[in-house]
Parts: structure tokens; sequence; C-alpha cells
């Protein structure tokens, strides 16, 4: 009723060719095109608006089954097909990458290996992905040949793959990232995740220790460039474990940073950074702390000097050594400031001593203490440091040294123990009722300009009458100035260098002797606040002046600095005891005519009687 | 000739102990402190005969002291009290050296036992005997032990001042030596004094008293 064909003859109304899908709109009896073989349906028009509703509300309703159908049928086809289609992308690309030795030059002559390990890339996180799902100008159609001007401008050409699929905002929610790459030259993404090696960093990282999650990308080629100066922040995993320190975690002493904490800070330079680092020594050595805080070095840190040391140049930074190890002879640190020092004393006693495997031997902080390290005065003699270790000294030396004590007193044992050094008198200016040093301050307030006149470089040094004149303005302000002396060396260096005791000088005639060579040169030593000695040249003449007689009351030496002034005084009193015998006898020998006339007279006048 | 026994023993023996004592304590003290002009032996040899010598000086003096205390012989060397007669019998003695002698005028002094110096030599030396003698022992010892004795040492205003007050007298008394030995030649004979000090007797022609 409703079916047609081709070549027949059909009334007014809508024919749908079965065949080719077209609808024919017939407005009159007409012949329907084709032969028998083209088949017609004839669509009512009532029909069409009943069943249009009726089969639209079937659609709805089945539409959801149906999606699920075709979800189901259409997904594990478009699997499959991406299964095979990577299995051949990766065929062809291992084709070539699976050889060793393969490697590409970039047009600064750099070269990297293009071999790729199969068994890798397929266990790290990107497992699932196709080669060009990342190095997406190559296809398996086309493999251009890139021109890249080096291996960093490759990696970060290729970097820019990852963002693809890792939006900024994901990867900027990593602190770490955030400091990373924001930056202009910043490293690309492989540098700290690898290529084709790319493990899952979320899932790995976060369960390891905090050191493991730092050495991620610390144990790697890292700088850090800060005005003209580059800090490699690279760490040596096996000497941070081999340090005393190698089981702690980074942040212990990098408190600030943690997994979740990675603060941008910006330091003036390297120096600064080290000597922010090295406040964090205190939370665990407090005590440490408190000694060097008293120390000479502290107060050059103080006073804005760079230069002076803290914790990490002595014991290192991720390097920190046993206690030992900065007490032997290669390991000591202080060598790195004190170079001069340090040679004086490799050749001393003591040096000789620890390099031929006395392991008792002084080393630097045996004497001058390490953290509390005060400034050792060339005006003071080290005798309390010395008699630290040679306690019968002073009995040693009672034994044939006349007025043993004043010796050890007055002469620094470095100025008989370095028997080659030249030496120098120091004198101190000290309160002669405490004994204590007269604080420079103090000295500048009762001096006034007078000070800086006495300070200022003479020729000869400060002469016997300016000593003589700041005694007495000290006097009168209260304080009873005494210049202590101590015979000591010129050269704080030739210090170090103690000789073996059998050489030590014996000889008192190389100090009791005006010729002495001990006498000739002469400073005065102001203490300052922080512990430092000011020295000014001194006239020698000083020691033997009649003006030094009160201000230096304390330091003489029979023959060596007497008072030039007695000899005066004695040639004249030697002069006129001997010219009372001359004169009187040459009288008598003048006036012995007169005694003959007197007597003959006398013999006379008796004869007479 | 008469003789008065003026030098008792112990007296001799204490003068001579004095004079070697005090010609070695110069010599060494002179080494001393002019090493840079005389090497006759090393420092610490001349300290050491110093010091020695020094002690010899300290008991030597106490012979001297315990003798004139217990024999009360001491007034020998106190000037007369009356002021008027010291400065008369000075000037006269002095008078005596100035020109008496040289005109061949007899000594204004006699000695004996009990009056044995004229007034000049009493002042002179009841000033080395009572004052200089024991202030040079004691700034010697002082620098013999300088840190035993530094608190004395500080009171006396330190070693400088010690050792100049030591220097000074050493100076006087090698100065006053040759004055006194000189004094010594000027008895009846040149020897006199100097015999009498050995034997004890000292000879006064019968005429007249010695010098």
């Amino acid at each position: 009723m409703f079916r047609f064909y081709g070549g027949q003859v059909v009334k007014k109304g809508t024919y749908w060719n079965l065949s080719s899908g077209e609808s024919i709109e017939l407005e009159y009896e007409k012949v329907l095109p084709g032969n028998r073989q083209v088949r017609y349906l004839k669509v009512p028009t009532t029909g069409i608006f009943i069943l249009g509703p009726i089969s639209g509300l079937l659609f709805i309703c089945l539409l959801p089954l149906m999606s699920l159908l075709i979800v189901i049928t259409l997904l594990s086809r478009i699997a499959v097909a991406s299964d095979a289609l990577k299995s051949d992308e990766a065929a062809m690309c291992m084709g070539c990458h699976s050889t060793q030795g393969v490697v590409k030059t970039f047009k600064n002559k750099e070269k990297v290996s293009v071999y790729i390990e199969e068994s890798h890339f397929k266990n790290t996180v990107h497992g699932f992905l196709t080669c060009t799902s990342c190095h997406s100008t190559v296809s398996m159609d086309n493999h251009p040949s890139a021109q890249y001007a080096s291996k960093k401008e490759f990696a970060t050409q290729l970097s820019k793959a990852c963002k693809t699929c890792h939006s900024n905002e994901q990867v900027l929610a990593r602190p770490i990232h955030k400091q990373a790459i924001t930056r202009a030259n910043a490293p690309p993404c492989s540098d700290c995740h690898g290529s084709h090696s790319i493990s899952k960093v979320s899932g790995g990282k976060e369960t390891a220790s905090n050191s493991q999650y730092c050495l991620t990308c610390h144990k790697k080629d890292l700088n850090l460039s800060m005005k003209g100066e580059t800090l490699s922040l690279t760490i040596d995993e096996t000497i941070l474990r081999k340090s005393v320190h190698g089981n702690h975690n980074c942040s212990d002493c990098h408190t600030q940073f943690s997994k979740k904490e990675h603060p941008l800070k910006t330091f003036g330079s390297k120096r600064e950074l080290s000597i922010s680092v090295a406040g964090v020594c205190k939370g665990c050595h407090p005590e440490k702390y408190k000694q060097y805080q008293g120390s000479i070095h502290s107060n050059m840190l103080m006073q804005g000097n760079l230069n002076a040391p803290v914790c990490t140049d002595c014991h290192g930074a991720h390097s920190v050594g046993h206690k030992e190890l900065v007490e032997t002879i290669s390991g000591v640190p202080c060598r790195k400031c004190h170079e001069a020092t340090f040679e004086a004393y490799k050749s001393s006693v003591h040096g000789q001593a620890k390099i031929n495997g006395k392991n008792n031997a002084p080393i630097c902080s045996s004497c001058h203490s390490a953290h509390e390290m005060r400034p050792a005065l060339a005006s003071r003699s080290p005798r309390a440091t010395c008699m630290g270790c040679h306690r019968n000294a002073a009995e040693l030396h009672k034994e044939w040294l006349p007025n043993s004590g004043i010796h050890l007193e007055a002469v620094a044992c470095t100025a008989c123990h370095v028997p080659d050094a030249e030496r120098r008198v120091y004198l101190r200016v000290t309160d002669s009722d405490s004994g204590e040093n007269i604080s420079k301050a103090r000295v500048k307030q009762f001096l006034g300009a007078n000070y800086e006149s006495l300070t200022l470089a003479k020729a000869n040094g400060i002469e016997d009458q300016q000593l003589w004149d700041m005694y007495q303005k000290l006097g009168d302000s209260g304080t009873k100035m005494n210049l202590t002396g101590t015979l000591g060396l010129n050269d704080c260096n030739q210090s170090h260098m103690l000789a073996p005791k059998g050489k030590a000088l014996k000889q008192c005639d190389k100090c009791h002797d005006a010729d002495s060579k001990s006498f000739k040169a002469v400073s005065m030593a102001i203490i300052t606040p922080n512990g430092h000695e000011e020295r000014y040249n001194v006239n020698p003449a000083v020691l033997g002046s009649m003006f030094s007689i009160l201000p230096l009351n304390q330091f003489y030496a029979l023959g060596g600095t007497r008072i030039k002034i007695l000899d005066i005084i004695g040639i004249l009193m030697v002069v006129g005891g001997m010219s009372v015998p001359i004169v009187h006898i040459t009288l008598r020998i003048l006036t012995s005519p007169i005694r003959e006339a007197r007597r003959l007279n006398k013999l006379r006048k008796e004869g007479r009687r | 000739m008469k003789k008065i026994y003026l030098h008792p023993l112990p007296v001799r023996v204490w003068h001579w102990i004095n004079a070697l004592s005090f010609l070695l304590l110069i010599v060494t003290g002179l080494q001393i402190r002019y090493r840079d002009v005389f090497k006759l032996t090393s420092f610490k040899t001349a300290v050491d005969i110093h010091n020695i010598l020094g002690f010899v000086l300290l008991f030597n003096f106490f012979i001297w002291l315990i003798y004139y205390l217990v024999s009360g012989k001491f007034n020998i060397y106190i000037p007369e009290f009356s002021l008027r007669s010291l400065i008369e019998g000075s000037i006269r003695q002095a008078r005596y050296y100035g020109y008496g002698i040289f005109v061949g005028e007899e000594n204004p002094h006699h000695s004996t036992p009990d009056n044995k110096f004229n007034p000049m030599q009493q002042m002179a030396y009841l000033n080395i005997m009572a004052l200089f003698i024991p202030i040079q022992i004691a700034t010697g010892l002082l620098m013999w032990d300088v840190k035993g004795f530094s608190q004395w040492t500080n009171l006396a205003g330190g070693i400088k001042i010690v050792d100049s007050v030591h220097v000074l007298l050493f100076l006087f008394f090698t100065s006053f030596l040759f004055v006194h030995v000189y004094l010594a030649t000027l008895g009846h004979s040149t020897f006199a004094h100097i015999k009498a000090m050995f034997s004890g007797y000292e000879e006064e022609p019968e005429h007249g008293p010695s010098h």
C-alpha cells in the first residue's frame, strides 16, 4: 500500500527513495523516476504527525541505555586501536633509539646519547605515553632533524611539552617550583626530574626522608648566583653522610626549609649567607656558641669584619668532622687565615713533635683555646698557658736562674725559648693599685688632646717627658699609672717558633748588658675594649731615663736598662773621691818647705833653751 | 814610743773582712752594672759572687753591731751631744786637714780606746755604719729576691728606686774608699794606722800625740 517502484504512475504526495534516501515531493499525478529496482516509500502526512512524537518519546527513554551501550562498545574499540597505535609508534621509534652509541650533536658540538632503555621508560609515571606525546614535532610520518644550539636549549624546548599535561597552577602549587621555575634562567624540568626515567615525585619523595627529598635536587649540579658570585648548591651526599651530622635531616640546620617550605632568600654575598647559616649551630651547641661570643673572632664579626670566622669556617658546613680532625697538623683550620703563624709553629719543637706523631703535642687550640679565643697579647707573657703543660717550669728555672720569680714575670717565655728572635720591650699601661689595665678610653679622657700628640708617630717614638706627663696627668685624676714592662718578641709569629729546651737562651749577658739588643725596641701597649692592644713606639732611651723611675718603676734589668744619669753622678763621685788624696798629697808636697822651716825653727828654739 | 791598744781583735777581724768584701763587692758590682765596659767574669758569676759577699757583709755587720753593743763601746761613734762643741771640734779637725797639716801643726785629736774618732770621723762612721750600710744591705736583699720582697720593694717605690739607692751608695762607698785609705796613711808614719789595724796597737811617739 505504501510501497512503490520506479516508472510507476503515482498520485500526489511525498515519496521517499529508499535507495538514495532522497524524498520527492509530487504536486500532481506523475511517474516515479528510475527503473523498477528503485523502491519508494510513501510517507503519509498524518502518519508522520502521529509517529513523530511517539518515536521521539521512545528515543528519549532509551537514550541513556543507548549511550551506555555506545560508550562500552566504542571505548573498547578505541583502546584497542590506541594500543595498537602506540606499540606501532614505539616499535618504530625504538627501531633506531634502542641502539646504543647513537648520538645527536648540537650546534655547539655538545653531544647527547639518543639511546633509550625501553624498560626504564615503561616503569616511569609516563609509561603510558607514546614517544610523540612529548616529542610532538616527531610523528610516524615525519622525523625532522631539529637544530638546537645546545643541550640546554634542547632540554628547555622539550620541557615545554610537560606543560601540555601539567598546568602552571599544578606546578606552582609546589613551593620549590615557585622558586625554581619562575626565574629567568629557570632550569628545564628534566634537570630535576630526569627525562625518560621520570619517577613519581608525589608518591615516592614525600615518603622519603627529609634529606633525601632535598637531595633530589641538591645532589644535582645546582648553582645560585648572587651579585657576581656563584654559590654551588650541590651537596655531595657521601661527604654529608661521613660527617658527624650524617644522620641529621637537612631541615635540622636549614630550619626554614622543609618539604613544604622553600623560601626565596637573598644575600648580599656568599659570605653573608655563610654567616647567617652558621647561627643555626647554637641551637644544639649553646655552650660553644657562648664561648665563641666573647672571642676575638666574634668581636671582629660584631665590628663588621665579614672575614671573621664563624662555626663553618673551621668545622666545615656539610662536612663537619670529629673534633680530633681539626686538631691534626693537616686538618687544623687556623692556617687558612694564619698561614705565616702556622708555618712558624710547624718549625717549632711543638710542631715537629706533632708531625712526628706525638698526639699530645700542642696544636693551635691547645694554647689559644678554640671557641673562646682571646687575642694573644704581645705585651703579656704566655707563662700561664705554657705552665699549663710545663708544670714544673718554675722549679726548674729556680735551680739555676737568680731571681727566677721576677724573670718569669717580666720576661715572656718566648723571649728566651725562641733564641734567635728579635726582642722588644712592651710597656702596658696599668693601674698600679689594682694591677689592671687602664682602658684606652680612660687614658684618652684624662690626656685629652695630649693623647693624640702622644700617639702620633714620632721619629724616635714616645719620649720620656711625655710618659712623665702622662703619669702626672693620670695621677692628678687619682689614677696611679704604672707601665708594666714585659720583655717579649718583636714579631708575634716568631713566638710560635719555640726551640727545643736545650737551645733556649741561658746566657744572662744577652740582656744584662747595656749593649744588649733586647732593649733597643720599646712599645707602649694600651688594651682596647675588645681585648686587642694598640701599640705605640717608644724611644728606647726611656728605659734608662730618670723620668721613668716612677712611671716605669717595675721594669729594670741590671746592667741592661741602667739609669744613665747615675753613671754621670758616679763618675763625678769617684773622681771627687780620688782627687781628695791627689790634691792633698800635692799640697803636702808643695807645703813641705813650710813644715821644714817650722821644724828647724822649733829645733833652734829648743836648742836655745 | 808608747803603744795604745786601740783595735780589739773582733774589730780588726770585722774590719778586714769588711775591707775585702767591699773591694770584691765593688769589682763584682761594676761587673754587674757595666758589663759593656768590663768583661772580667760572666754576669752570672758576678751576680753569684756579689750575692755571697753581700751575705758575708750582712753577717759581718752583725759582728760589729753585737761587739759594740756588748762591749758598751758604741759611744765612740756618738758625737758630742753639744752642738757647739761638735761644730767647734769639726771645724778644728777640718782646719787641721785643710791647713794645719800643711804647716806642721799637730793633729788636734788623740785617739784613745774610749775616744777613738775625731768629730768628723764620728759623723762619717755613724752615718756609714748606722745608715748607709744597713740601707745598702737592705736594698741588696730586696734585689737578691725581687719577687719574694716585692711588697717591700713597692713600699720603697719600686725596683728602680731601690736599685738607684743601691748604686748611689755603691758610688759613695767607692769614692769614700779613696779618702779612707788616704787618711789611713796620715799617721805618724805612712803605715802606722794600717799596721795598728793588724796588730791592734797604735804606736804613738812619746814626745807628742799621734795624728
